[in-house]
């Protein structure tokens, strides 16, 4: 059992979770004892979570803020959608879901690499502002188009896959997603990408092609994005593009900011907590507390974000989070020390990359070296 | 690392139970009703909340009514409402819970666009539904369902058929091209219309509360037909009130009732008003103006709209025909499936089955589930030049 | 005639997004937060007209307790929402804007129901000249902004709070070592921010007297591509990508085979916009230095 005992486990537990909750929500479905709501619910989830770690590539990695991702999914909607409309009575349902599914996302993919290209010259907010009015824009076009094409504002029928098989379809394709993302994560590519966030300039000064990876974050995250679109499709009888606009692409950065920026395991988490309350919220409370749905959902996420985030709370955080109470439960073996104890902030010394390469020091910083300001003058 | 392992798979098993248990009793949602169920999902919050509000006012005190008169054959019903912000995907949860909730018979959706997912979702069911006013020419397509309201389509052509009769050569179209409603209207009553009448065209989108270049492009016209909902309306009427023409006619669908509540003063608007409906909320006699009373009593005149009215007559209609339905000898008891009840009530809407309310009397349905009563032209109001 | 027509159409949708792009550009170039909840804060002085004119019958008495309440309320939500939060990722205070965004809109449903309000704030006429008809308005909106625009820069340039600001938005941290306090600099942003929504509000109803609790929404949206497009952090950018976008839009408007793609055509406008001057027609271009 020593090769188990050197397997990273931190590194695979999402991918054992979501495996293992796979095949026994299929013998649970296969067995009869899920509900229409659970299956909906579960597609749901699966399709966050696909929109939320694909998000999370371009937000949490390469460090750039998208507010179109909705945008993407429309794409993957609409051509997933039409793709099965035309091919379903030719191919029959799996060949065309395959087709669908390939086709969508490289769609999907192809757009993101266009909205890649500014992303090279805008930064921050204002690279934010462009892709929620490339959102906006896909939305507009798939509204207007004629009734033939893609039905318009009524929307474009499209046939549901048999929900009995769907949301494990849907699983097993969030778990792809997982494999390509981890592992371009974990790659030497990966490392490229988070040292293009930490500090761009830097980066193409180690001789990063910034170029490049930059479009194939934004290609990849685009085609998962495309995927789950394809998957909203199929999940659904009709596409209406007014679902994709620019609150649903807030929706998923949610989930992404409350998962924690960089933790794909925080997203997938985020994502399908925050699905879960959704739905919840909106089927407990009908009738004359509707009204208090928006009230709760938005109390939460202002509490936990604050809570997340605020530095005044971090001595809190740190003496209540969730993995120091399981700590104590936990059996310790001083002799091993797990690698991922031995973070890099954790240890003191650790400067910061922008710190070392830093012309004007940050006044705040505990590490600036001795510089009164007024030598600057 | 094993313990990591072990505890992920407790973990897992112990998701699997609860879910399992909580799933448990699959089959016969109904079995355990003490009342008759009926559902709908209609936006309760955002937007579009005045319309999913004013149905749920209205079904409620449709419900509060027939119990207090005994209910049917002294079962009570029960109303729930589901919000589904005018957002098609959350439809399916919506209907999965109130039909795993026990929900036997359904007004399905407040709005056309989550009504096109509905329809479809519900049919696997057999549930019968009976919108009040999810206009769409396809909500009823799905076998299952039938509307109160207008359908769409049908609404655009008898305007244009209006339109027609008179001897306009010049009309002016204002229409919200991101709308399922407007759009629906707009695409038949243009396909109706005779090809010699002119049309000027003017479209918006979204939320926008600015028509000053739509005004522009339409003030020459002095008919006006404005297939929208009343709130727009009213901002257009009260920015282009000095610039269209004093004796203009402005002429609306059934969206157009609520508008005369949204001015305290109605004559600031000088041109003419009229609209094609089912309904009137400034009627003052009849089982409408009974309506109204009721309706302000209890909730206020804020929401009163054509939406309640419909949702009012859906509720005494599915009544009105279960108990016709136990009076020729179908056996409907509490428990009933909603696919057995669906049955007998189809039968019985596609066999003549017909029923005067607030918003018509002899109301029939065709076979495809389309609504046949009379819509009748309303002018809310004369031009003040006319007086 | 009908391109002056047209442009006066421009300008009168513009005046407005222009109001509301001052008050997202003032509080995002001076705190650096994407304040999502502008929109809902105009929304809320929206409101507070209705009631005080309801009560009063006075539109000006409406726009005093409008700005009053909308400074409290935006102090206020700076305080719990935001000022916790003040060094932690910018992306977290984004959110919360957007939970707080979300909480007034629901709160405004739960008190004032789903109805739309009439507020007919003031009926300034028509002005006929020439054969065109200008609604007045346009007038006294575009008047109104170009003053506030200008108050705006000369508090900014002259004034030692203004002179604050733009220190803060250079570099907190050397404010605070410069003995400024940053806190309070910071509220007062918020403060100013609030007071204009409510002077937005008031001129969103002046022109379409319908108020419902998304009325700030995608108004929101569209001042703050204005402000963008003019180089957000720019007070005077900020008017100018205002009267861009209303132009635009009229224009598009106009033409019968675009119209419906007008919200399309002003957002691929930003886009061409960006691409040519990254940081907008008046933003500051900033040496990037590691």
């Amino acid at each position: 059992m020593a090769g188990l005992k050197n397997i990273k486990w931190k590194k695979y537990v999402s991918y054992v979770v979501l495996a293992a909750a796979t095949v026994i929500l299929a013998v649970l479905s296969f067995a009869g004892a899920l509900k229409s709501s659970d299956i909906y619910l579960l597609e749901k989830v699966a399709i966050s979570i696909m929109l939320a770690v694909s998000l999370s590539m371009v937000v949490g990695f390469l460090g750039e803020l998208s507010l179109g991702h909705a945008g993407f999914m429309c794409i993957g909607a609409y051509l997933g959608g039409k793709t099965a409309v035309l091919l379903e009575p030719v191919l029959g349902e799996f060949p065309t879901l395959f087709v669908a599914l390939i086709l969508g996302g490289i769609i999907a993919a192809v757009f993101g690499i266009v909205i890649g290209l500014p992303a090279l010259r805008l930064r921050g907010d204002y690279l934010a502002i462009v892709t929620l009015a490339f959102g906006e824009i896909v939305r507009s076009v798939f509204m207007n188009s004629s009734d033939e094409s893609f039905g318009g504002s009524l929307g474009l029928d499209t046939p549901r896959f048999d929900k009995e098989y769907l949301f494990i379809i849907a699983l097993v394709l969030v778990l792809g997603c997982l494999v390509v993302t981890q592992n371009l994560i974990h790659s030497k590519h990966g490392r490229a990408i988070t040292s293009i966030r930490d500090n761009e300039i830097a980066a193409k000064a180690t001789g990063i092609n910034v170029t490049k990876y930059k479009l194939i974050v934004f290609c990849v995250s685009s085609f998962f994005a495309g995927v789950a679109g394809v998957l909203y499709s199929y999940s659904n009888y009709t596409v209406q593009s007014a679902n994709f606009d620019y609150n649903y692409s807030i929706e998923i950065l949610v989930m992404v900011v409350l998962g924690g920026m960089g933790s794909i395991n925080g997203s997938i988490i985020a994502a399908a907590l925050i699905t879960f309350l959704d739905v919840k919220l909106q089927t407990i409370l009908t009738g004359n507390l509707a009204v208090l749905q928006d009230l709760f959902y938005a109390l939460i996420l202002i509490l936990l974000v604050i809570y997340n985030n605020a530095p005044a709370l971090r001595g809190f955080r740190e003496k209540y989070n969730i993995s120091k109470l399981f700590a104590r439960f936990k059996k310790h073996n001083p002799a091993t020390v797990k690698d991922d104890e031995a973070k890099w902030d954790r240890v003191p010394t650790k400067i910061k990359m922008d710190e070392v390469l830093s012309v004007d020091v940050q006044v705040t910083s505990p590490y600036t070296p001795d510089k009164s300001p007024k030598e600057e003058k | 690392m094993k313990t990591g392992f072990k505890k992920v798979v407790a973990l897992l098993m112990a998701i699997a139970m609860v879910i399992c248990f909580a799933s448990c009793g699959n089959a016969g949602y109904t079995k355990d009703n003490t009342e008759y169920v009926i559902g709908f999902s209609g936006p309760l919050t955002g937007g579009a909340a005045v319309y999913g509000v004013a149905v749920k006012n209205a079904a409620q005190m449709a419900v509060d009514e027939i119990n207090a008169a005994g209910g049917l054959n002294g079962v009570k019903f029960k109303l729930v409402a589901t919000d589904d912000t005018h957002d098609a995907t959350k439809v399916a949860a919506n209907y999965a819970s109130m039909f795993e909730g026990g929900m036997q018979v359904s007004l399905g959706t407040v709005t056309t666009g989550p009504g096109l997912e509905f329809s479809k979702i519900s049919a696997e069911d057999g549930i019968f539904f009976l919108t009040p006013s999810a206009s769409g020419d396809d909500i009823p397509k799905s076998g299952n369902g039938f509307q109160m309201c207008f359908a769409d389509g049908n609404q655009g052509k008898v305007a244009a058929d209006y339109v027609n009769s008179t001897n306009l050569t010049k009309i002016g179209i204002f229409y919200k091209s991101d709308d399922a409603y407007s759009n629906g209207i707009y695409k038949q009553f243009k396909e109706n219309l005779n090809d010699n009448i002119q049309t000027v065209e003017a479209v918006f989108t979204g939320d926008a509360q600015d028509f000053s270049a739509q005004i522009s492009t339409l003030k020459d016209c002095t008919f006006i037909f404005m297939p929208i909902y009343y709130q727009p309306a009213s901002v257009f009427m009260t920015q282009a009130k000095d610039i269209i023409a004093a004796d203009a006619v402005y002429y609306g669908c059934d969206g157009f009732d609520g508008l005369a509540g949204q001015f305290e003063d109605f004559s600031v608007i000088p041109q003419e008003v009229s609209m094609l409906s089912h309904f009137d909320s400034n009627a003052t006699e009849g089982k409408a103006a009974e309506f109204i009373q009721k309706y302000t009593d209890k909730f206020g005149a804020d929401t009163l709209n054509q939406f309640g009215a419909s949702a009012y007559d859906c509720v005494y209609a599915i009544y009105n025909a279960m108990k016709a339905a136990i009076d020729a000898g179908e056996e409907i008891d509490v428990t009933i499936s909603a696919a057995d009840l669906g049955e007998i009530l189809m039968a019985s809407f596609k066999g003549g089955f017909s029923y005067s309310g607030v918003t018509g009397d002899d109301i029939t349905w065709e076979d495809n589930g389309y609504v046949s009563k009379e819509a009748v032209k309303y002018t809310l109001k004369q031009a003040n030049s006319a007086e | 005639m009908k391109l002056i027509e047209t442009l006066i159409n421009g300008l009168s949708m513009g005046s407005t997004y222009a109001m509301i792009a001052l008050g997202y550009t003032m509080v995002y170039g001076i705190a650096k937060m994407l304040n999502f909840a502008h929109g809902d804060i105009i929304m809320v002085g929206g409101y507070m007209i209705f009631v005080t004119m309801s009560a009063t019958g006075n539109p000006i008495l409406g726009l005093l307790a409008a700005v009053v309440f909308c400074v409290i309320l935006g102090v206020a939500i700076e305080k719990v929402a935001y000022k916790p939060l003040r060094g932690a990722s910018p992306l977290a205070v984004l959110i919360t804007a957007i939970g707080v965004s979300y909480l007034l809109q629901s709160t405004a449903q739960i008190i004032f129901g789903t109805a739309s309000k009439m507020v007919q704030v003031a009926d300034l006429g028509n002005w006929n000249i020439a054969g065109l008809t200008i609604p007045i308005y346009t007038l006294v909106t575009l008047g109104c902004s170009m003053v506030i625009m200008t108050v705006l820069t000369l508090f900014v340039k002259y004034t030692k709070t203004g002179r604050a600001m733009i220190a803060v938005s250079e570099d907190k941290g050397a404010a605070q070592l410069m003995g400024i306090n940053v806190n309070k600099i910071i509220m007062i942003t918020f403060a100013i921010g609030s007071a204009l929504a409510a002077f937005a509000g008031f001129f969103m109803l002046m022109k379409s007297p319908s108020l419902t609790n998304t009325l700030g929404a995608m108004p929101g949206i569209k001042a703050f591509t204005a402000a963008v497009i003019g180089g957000i952090g720019s007070i005077p950018g900020a008017m100018l990508g205002g009267i861009l976008m209303g132009v635009v839009e009229a224009i598009s408007l106009t033409i019968p085979a675009v119209a419906p793609y007008t919200d399309a055509i002003e957002f691929i406008i930003l886009i061409i916009i960006l691409l040519v001057r990254p940081t907008g027609i008046l933003g500051k271009k900033r040496r990037e230095k590691v």
